[in-house]
């Protein structure tokens, strides 16, 4: 038992004084967004079976999360909806444009709101559908935590300034959050295309009579959507800007997991 | 007092005192039912939670399941990755927790018999005990992964882990130690042993039964610990080939971080399967670590005391 | 010969004990970093950011990139948990201590009490999996709400800090001499009387420290609550709506609050609060204790 001792005396000096070593060149660690991370997880799935010598490692936690953590220098890559503020030493790379719809329980049976209504629902003056053209059915609003950019998007295109009402059930992530519009009846969200897509069980609900599609976002008829940033602090290693090339120009991969490439929109952000 | 105003109608006091003879049984043998049932149901629930997480999971867990990779964002994922992460945070935890936590205990108990520094050691290990998982996963971010600059480590987990266990650790062996018969001390101190040589081999050769039951159940606790390790070992795996790292420096995501980030994240559309599938694998192994616990704990003792005797 | 080995076990002896006394040294630091690092981080919100302690215990207001901490609705949260956790779990918990000590046949103790064994060791998340697929849509139906929120919270806790109660119950009745029982039996009491007028206040102070070990367990606990919560960072209006609790508040918003923030300082003022609420607690057990002896 001794010389177990001293094996664990040993490691943990080796573990002081070494923990350079952890980390090599190609390590790629990225963190952030949950709307941005089915793309980043795919495309590392894909860019490692090209370099199988290089480890990317992908966590969501939301955009604040991804930027705080790029910010202290945590990860190399943070995925962020939002802009970054006052930090003039991270570098923005936009990779693509994602779309967000406002998503309820097929059970509520709206199919548009206007952007007043979804006001009145998410600041809680609206309580019940019927209040908004809909059934009488009690309104479940979900909403996501405030680190989150799908929420931060929300609030600045759709909320106009309302505030929002937080005593409602609040999910963590974009998947947590159309799990839960799924199995809650009169339940209604936000959440990003990519989370949206290919899942049944869900209606996506056109906003003042625009359907969210990928033709309404480049045209400007539809006003939830934003750009998606990756960031650096610093200018990327080799790795990390080749890592960043592929997750822009990979066309394919962008539309299949419910992306808009950067350069198919017809408008900017400032057109909204 | 009623039997006070009762005193001169002998007839009616004896009547009362047999009814009330009656309602004491009654009670008596209410209040056994109580107790029964009350066990009972706990017993009930567990056999649910069983019952239950089987029904859930059973279908999902298979050989693919078990070893597979995890996947990024579609269905079909396995959690090879996180099981291989939580044996060896385990096996880590362990290299760190038993040395330290034994000599601690053998100290307390063999040694220092009264004496100031024995109540601090032991008010600390109280104290030690009683902090939260996460508020231990806090320090640990805070030492570990910002003041070292190690980043999320499995060393880091394995390390914070090892804090949360020590003082388990060191009463299991308070208990093992004192469990041994005075005698086998005797006998060797007899012999013109030292006090070391004496604990050595005579007292922990024959308290190793109860010990290792003890290591055994204090590892199926560090297998299952959640939230200390979120912020140490973090919450990810790297996909690919790289899932398996045997760098103590890796990002080690467990699996019971795992069910939990799984349906936090549900990024991919089987989380719920994924999630029933590991709740139902971490509850084996619970069940294994205690069955185990179990026999390896009586078969050894009975052999080693076999033997020293 | 015998002198040199004498003198190399004197040395063996001498180097033993050095080591085994820093191993115990090491419980000692380890305590002392864990108090002064989560005191130092702890209390950056009102040193560093000026927040006044009270706003940050009385403050009904949790916006965290607002410039608002209060702390309220999730001490409120983790105490009414904890409160149902003790009324539910403490009473069960105890009674089924006396069940084991002094009604269970042997062959019934031998099933009964390794299955209690296993529901220690089924891990928190776990217990939070069961809550979040089996309770909360149970509880939803029964009451038609979403069923999230501190009842669920409360019942998850009331069954986890079962086993913690039944086992330290258990101990402290044993240990009660069986001297009083038979005397009991003697003047003709009932089982049923012999327990809650003898045995139950004769092991009351062991008592007493197996219910405060359930509080600590309680009040401590993260993620079992975090998954049947509903997560609203506000009062709760009442135990089936949306809350929060100081744990489940931590793990969700410590990845999101910048290093340096106030925010990330208000979240740890949470996590020393908790830990001087578990060093209360320790003391409080000292007290029980002592009031034995």
């Amino acid at each position: 038992m001794l010389t177990t001792a001293r094996f664990a005396a040993v490691l943990v000096a080796a573990a002081l004084s070494a923990p350079a070593a952890a980390f090599a060149d190609t390590n790629i660690s990225a963190a952030g967004s949950t709307a941005l991370q089915p793309l980043v997880t795919a495309a590392a799935g894909e860019y490692q079976a090209k370099h199988p010598d290089t480890k990317i490692s992908v966590t969501g936690g939301g955009s604040r999360t991804g930027l705080g953590l790029v910010a202290s220098k945590a990860v190399d890559l943070g995925d962020s909806d939002i802009l970054a503020q006052n930090q003039p030493n991270l570098i923005d790379h936009r990779v693509a444009v994602i779309g967000f719809a406002i998503v309820t329980n097929p059970d509520v049976g709206v199919k548009n709101l206007s952007k007043k209504q979804i006001q009145d629902i998410f600041s809680g003056s609206a309580k019940n559908w019927k209040d908004v053209g809909g059934k009488d059915e009690q309104i479940t609003v979900i909403n996501r935590p405030a680190s989150s950019g799908t929420r931060a998007v929300f609030m600045k295109t759709l909320m106009g300034g309302a505030n929002l009402d937080q005593a409602t059930l609040t999910e963590d992530a974009t998947g947590t959050v159309v799990q839960k519009v799924k199995q809650t009846a009169g339940s209604v969200s936000y959440a990003a295309f990519s989370g949206t897509r290919n899942q049944s069980g869900i209606t996506e609900v056109s906003i003042d009579g625009a359907a969210p599609t990928d033709a309404n976002i480049q045209s400007g008829k539809y006003p939830y959507w934003s750009y998606e940033h990756v960031y650096t602090n610093g200018q990327p290693s080799k790795q990390a800007s080749d890592f960043i090339g592929f997750l822009k120009n990979n066309k394919g991969l962008l539309q299949k997991t419910g992306y808009i490439p950067v350069g198919d929109m017809k408008v900017t952000e400032n057109d909204r | 007092m009623a039997d006070a105003a009762m005193v001169n109608a002998p007839d009616v006091k004896q009547d009362l005192s047999r009814s009330r003879a009656r309602g004491r049984r009654l009670v008596d043998a209410v209040a056994t039912l109580l107790l029964w049932s009350a066990a009972s149901i706990v017993v009930g629930l567990l056999l649910l939670f069983v019952a239950y997480l089987f029904y859930k999971g059973a279908s999902v867990v298979d050989w693919h399941f078990l070893t597979g990779n995890p996947t990024a964002a579609q269905a079909g994922g396995g959690i090879g990755p996180f099981i291989y992460n939580s044996f060896y945070i385990l096996l880590l935890t362990l290299a760190f927790t038993i040395p330290i936590a034994v000599s601690a205990g053998m100290y307390l108990q063999e040694y220092a018999s009264r004496g100031r520094f024995r109540q601090i050691v032991q008010f600390s290990a109280e104290s030690l005990a009683t902090v939260p998982s996460i508020v231990m996963g806090l320090f640990g971010l805070l030492v570990f992964v910002e003041a070292f600059h190690w980043h999320f480590t499995a060393l880091g987990g394995a390390l914070t882990l090892t804090l949360l266990n020590l003082p388990a650790m060191m009463r299991v062996t308070q208990e093992s130690l004192a469990g041994v018969p005075a005698t086998y001390r005797e006998a060797s101190m007899a012999l013109g042993g030292t006090k070391w040589q004496t604990i050595v081999r005579a007292i922990l050769p024959s308290a190793i039964g109860p010990l290792t039951t003890g290591v055994v159940l204090i590892a199926g606790r560090i297998f299952g610990e959640t939230a200390a390790l979120i912020f140490t070992a973090g919450a990810s795996v790297s996909y690919g080939r790289s899932a398996y790292d045997p760098s103590v420096w890796h990002t080690a995501e467990t699996l019971s971080v795992a069910l939990y980030q799984t349906h936090r994240e549900a990024l991919v559309p089987d989380a719920d399967r994924i999630g029933n599938g590991a709740a139902l694998v971490l509850l084996v192994m619970v069940l294994l670590f205690n069955i185990v616990a179990r026999v390896a704990g009586r078969r050894l003792s009975r052999r080693l005391t076999g033997k020293s005797t | 010969m015998v002198g040199f080995r004498a003198s190399r076990a004197h040395r063996d002896e001498r180097i033993a004990l050095a080591i085994l006394m820093a191993c115990s040294a090491i419980f000692v630091v380890a305590i002392a970093l864990i108090l002064g690092f989560l005191a130092i981080n702890g209390t950056k919100l009102f040193f560093q950011d000026h927040v006044s302690p009270l706003a940050f215990l009385f403050g009904t207001t949790w916006d965290g990139f607002g410039g608002h901490y209060g702390a309220l609705p999730f001490i409120v949260g983790s105490l009414v948990a904890t409160g149902f956790a003790i009324l539910v779990g403490g009473p069960l918990g105890v009674a089924i201590g006396v069940f084991f000590s002094e009604l269970a046949p042997a062959r019934i103790a031998a099933v009964f009490k390794p299955a209690i064994e296993v529901l220690v060791g089924i891990p928190s998340i776990v217990y939070g999996w069961l809550g979040l697929t089996l309770l909360v849509p149970a509880l939803g139906a029964i009451t038609h709400t979403n069923g999230d929120g501190l009842l669920a919270a409360g019942i998850v806790l009331s069954i986890m800090i079962l086993p913690t109660v039944i086992s330290l119950s258990e101990d402290a009745l044993r240990v009660v001499p069986n001297a009083l029982r038979e005397g009991s039996a003697s003047l003709g009491a009932t089982r049923w009387e012999t327990i809650s007028r003898v045995l139950v206040p004769a092991a009351s102070s062991g008592i007493a420290v197996a219910v405060i070990l359930g509080i600590a367990r309680a009040i401590g606990e993260t993620l079992a609550i975090q998954l049947v919560l509903g997560n609203a960072p506000v009062l709760p209006k009442s135990l089936l709506s949306p809350a929060s609790a100081l744990t489940s508040e931590i793990i969700i918003d410590m990845g999101d609050a910048p290093d340096g923030s106030p925010f990330r300082h208000a979240l740890f003022s949470m996590a020393f609060l908790l830990l001087l609420i578990a060093m209360a607690l320790i003391i409080l057990i000292r007290l029980a204790l002592r009031k034995r002896t």
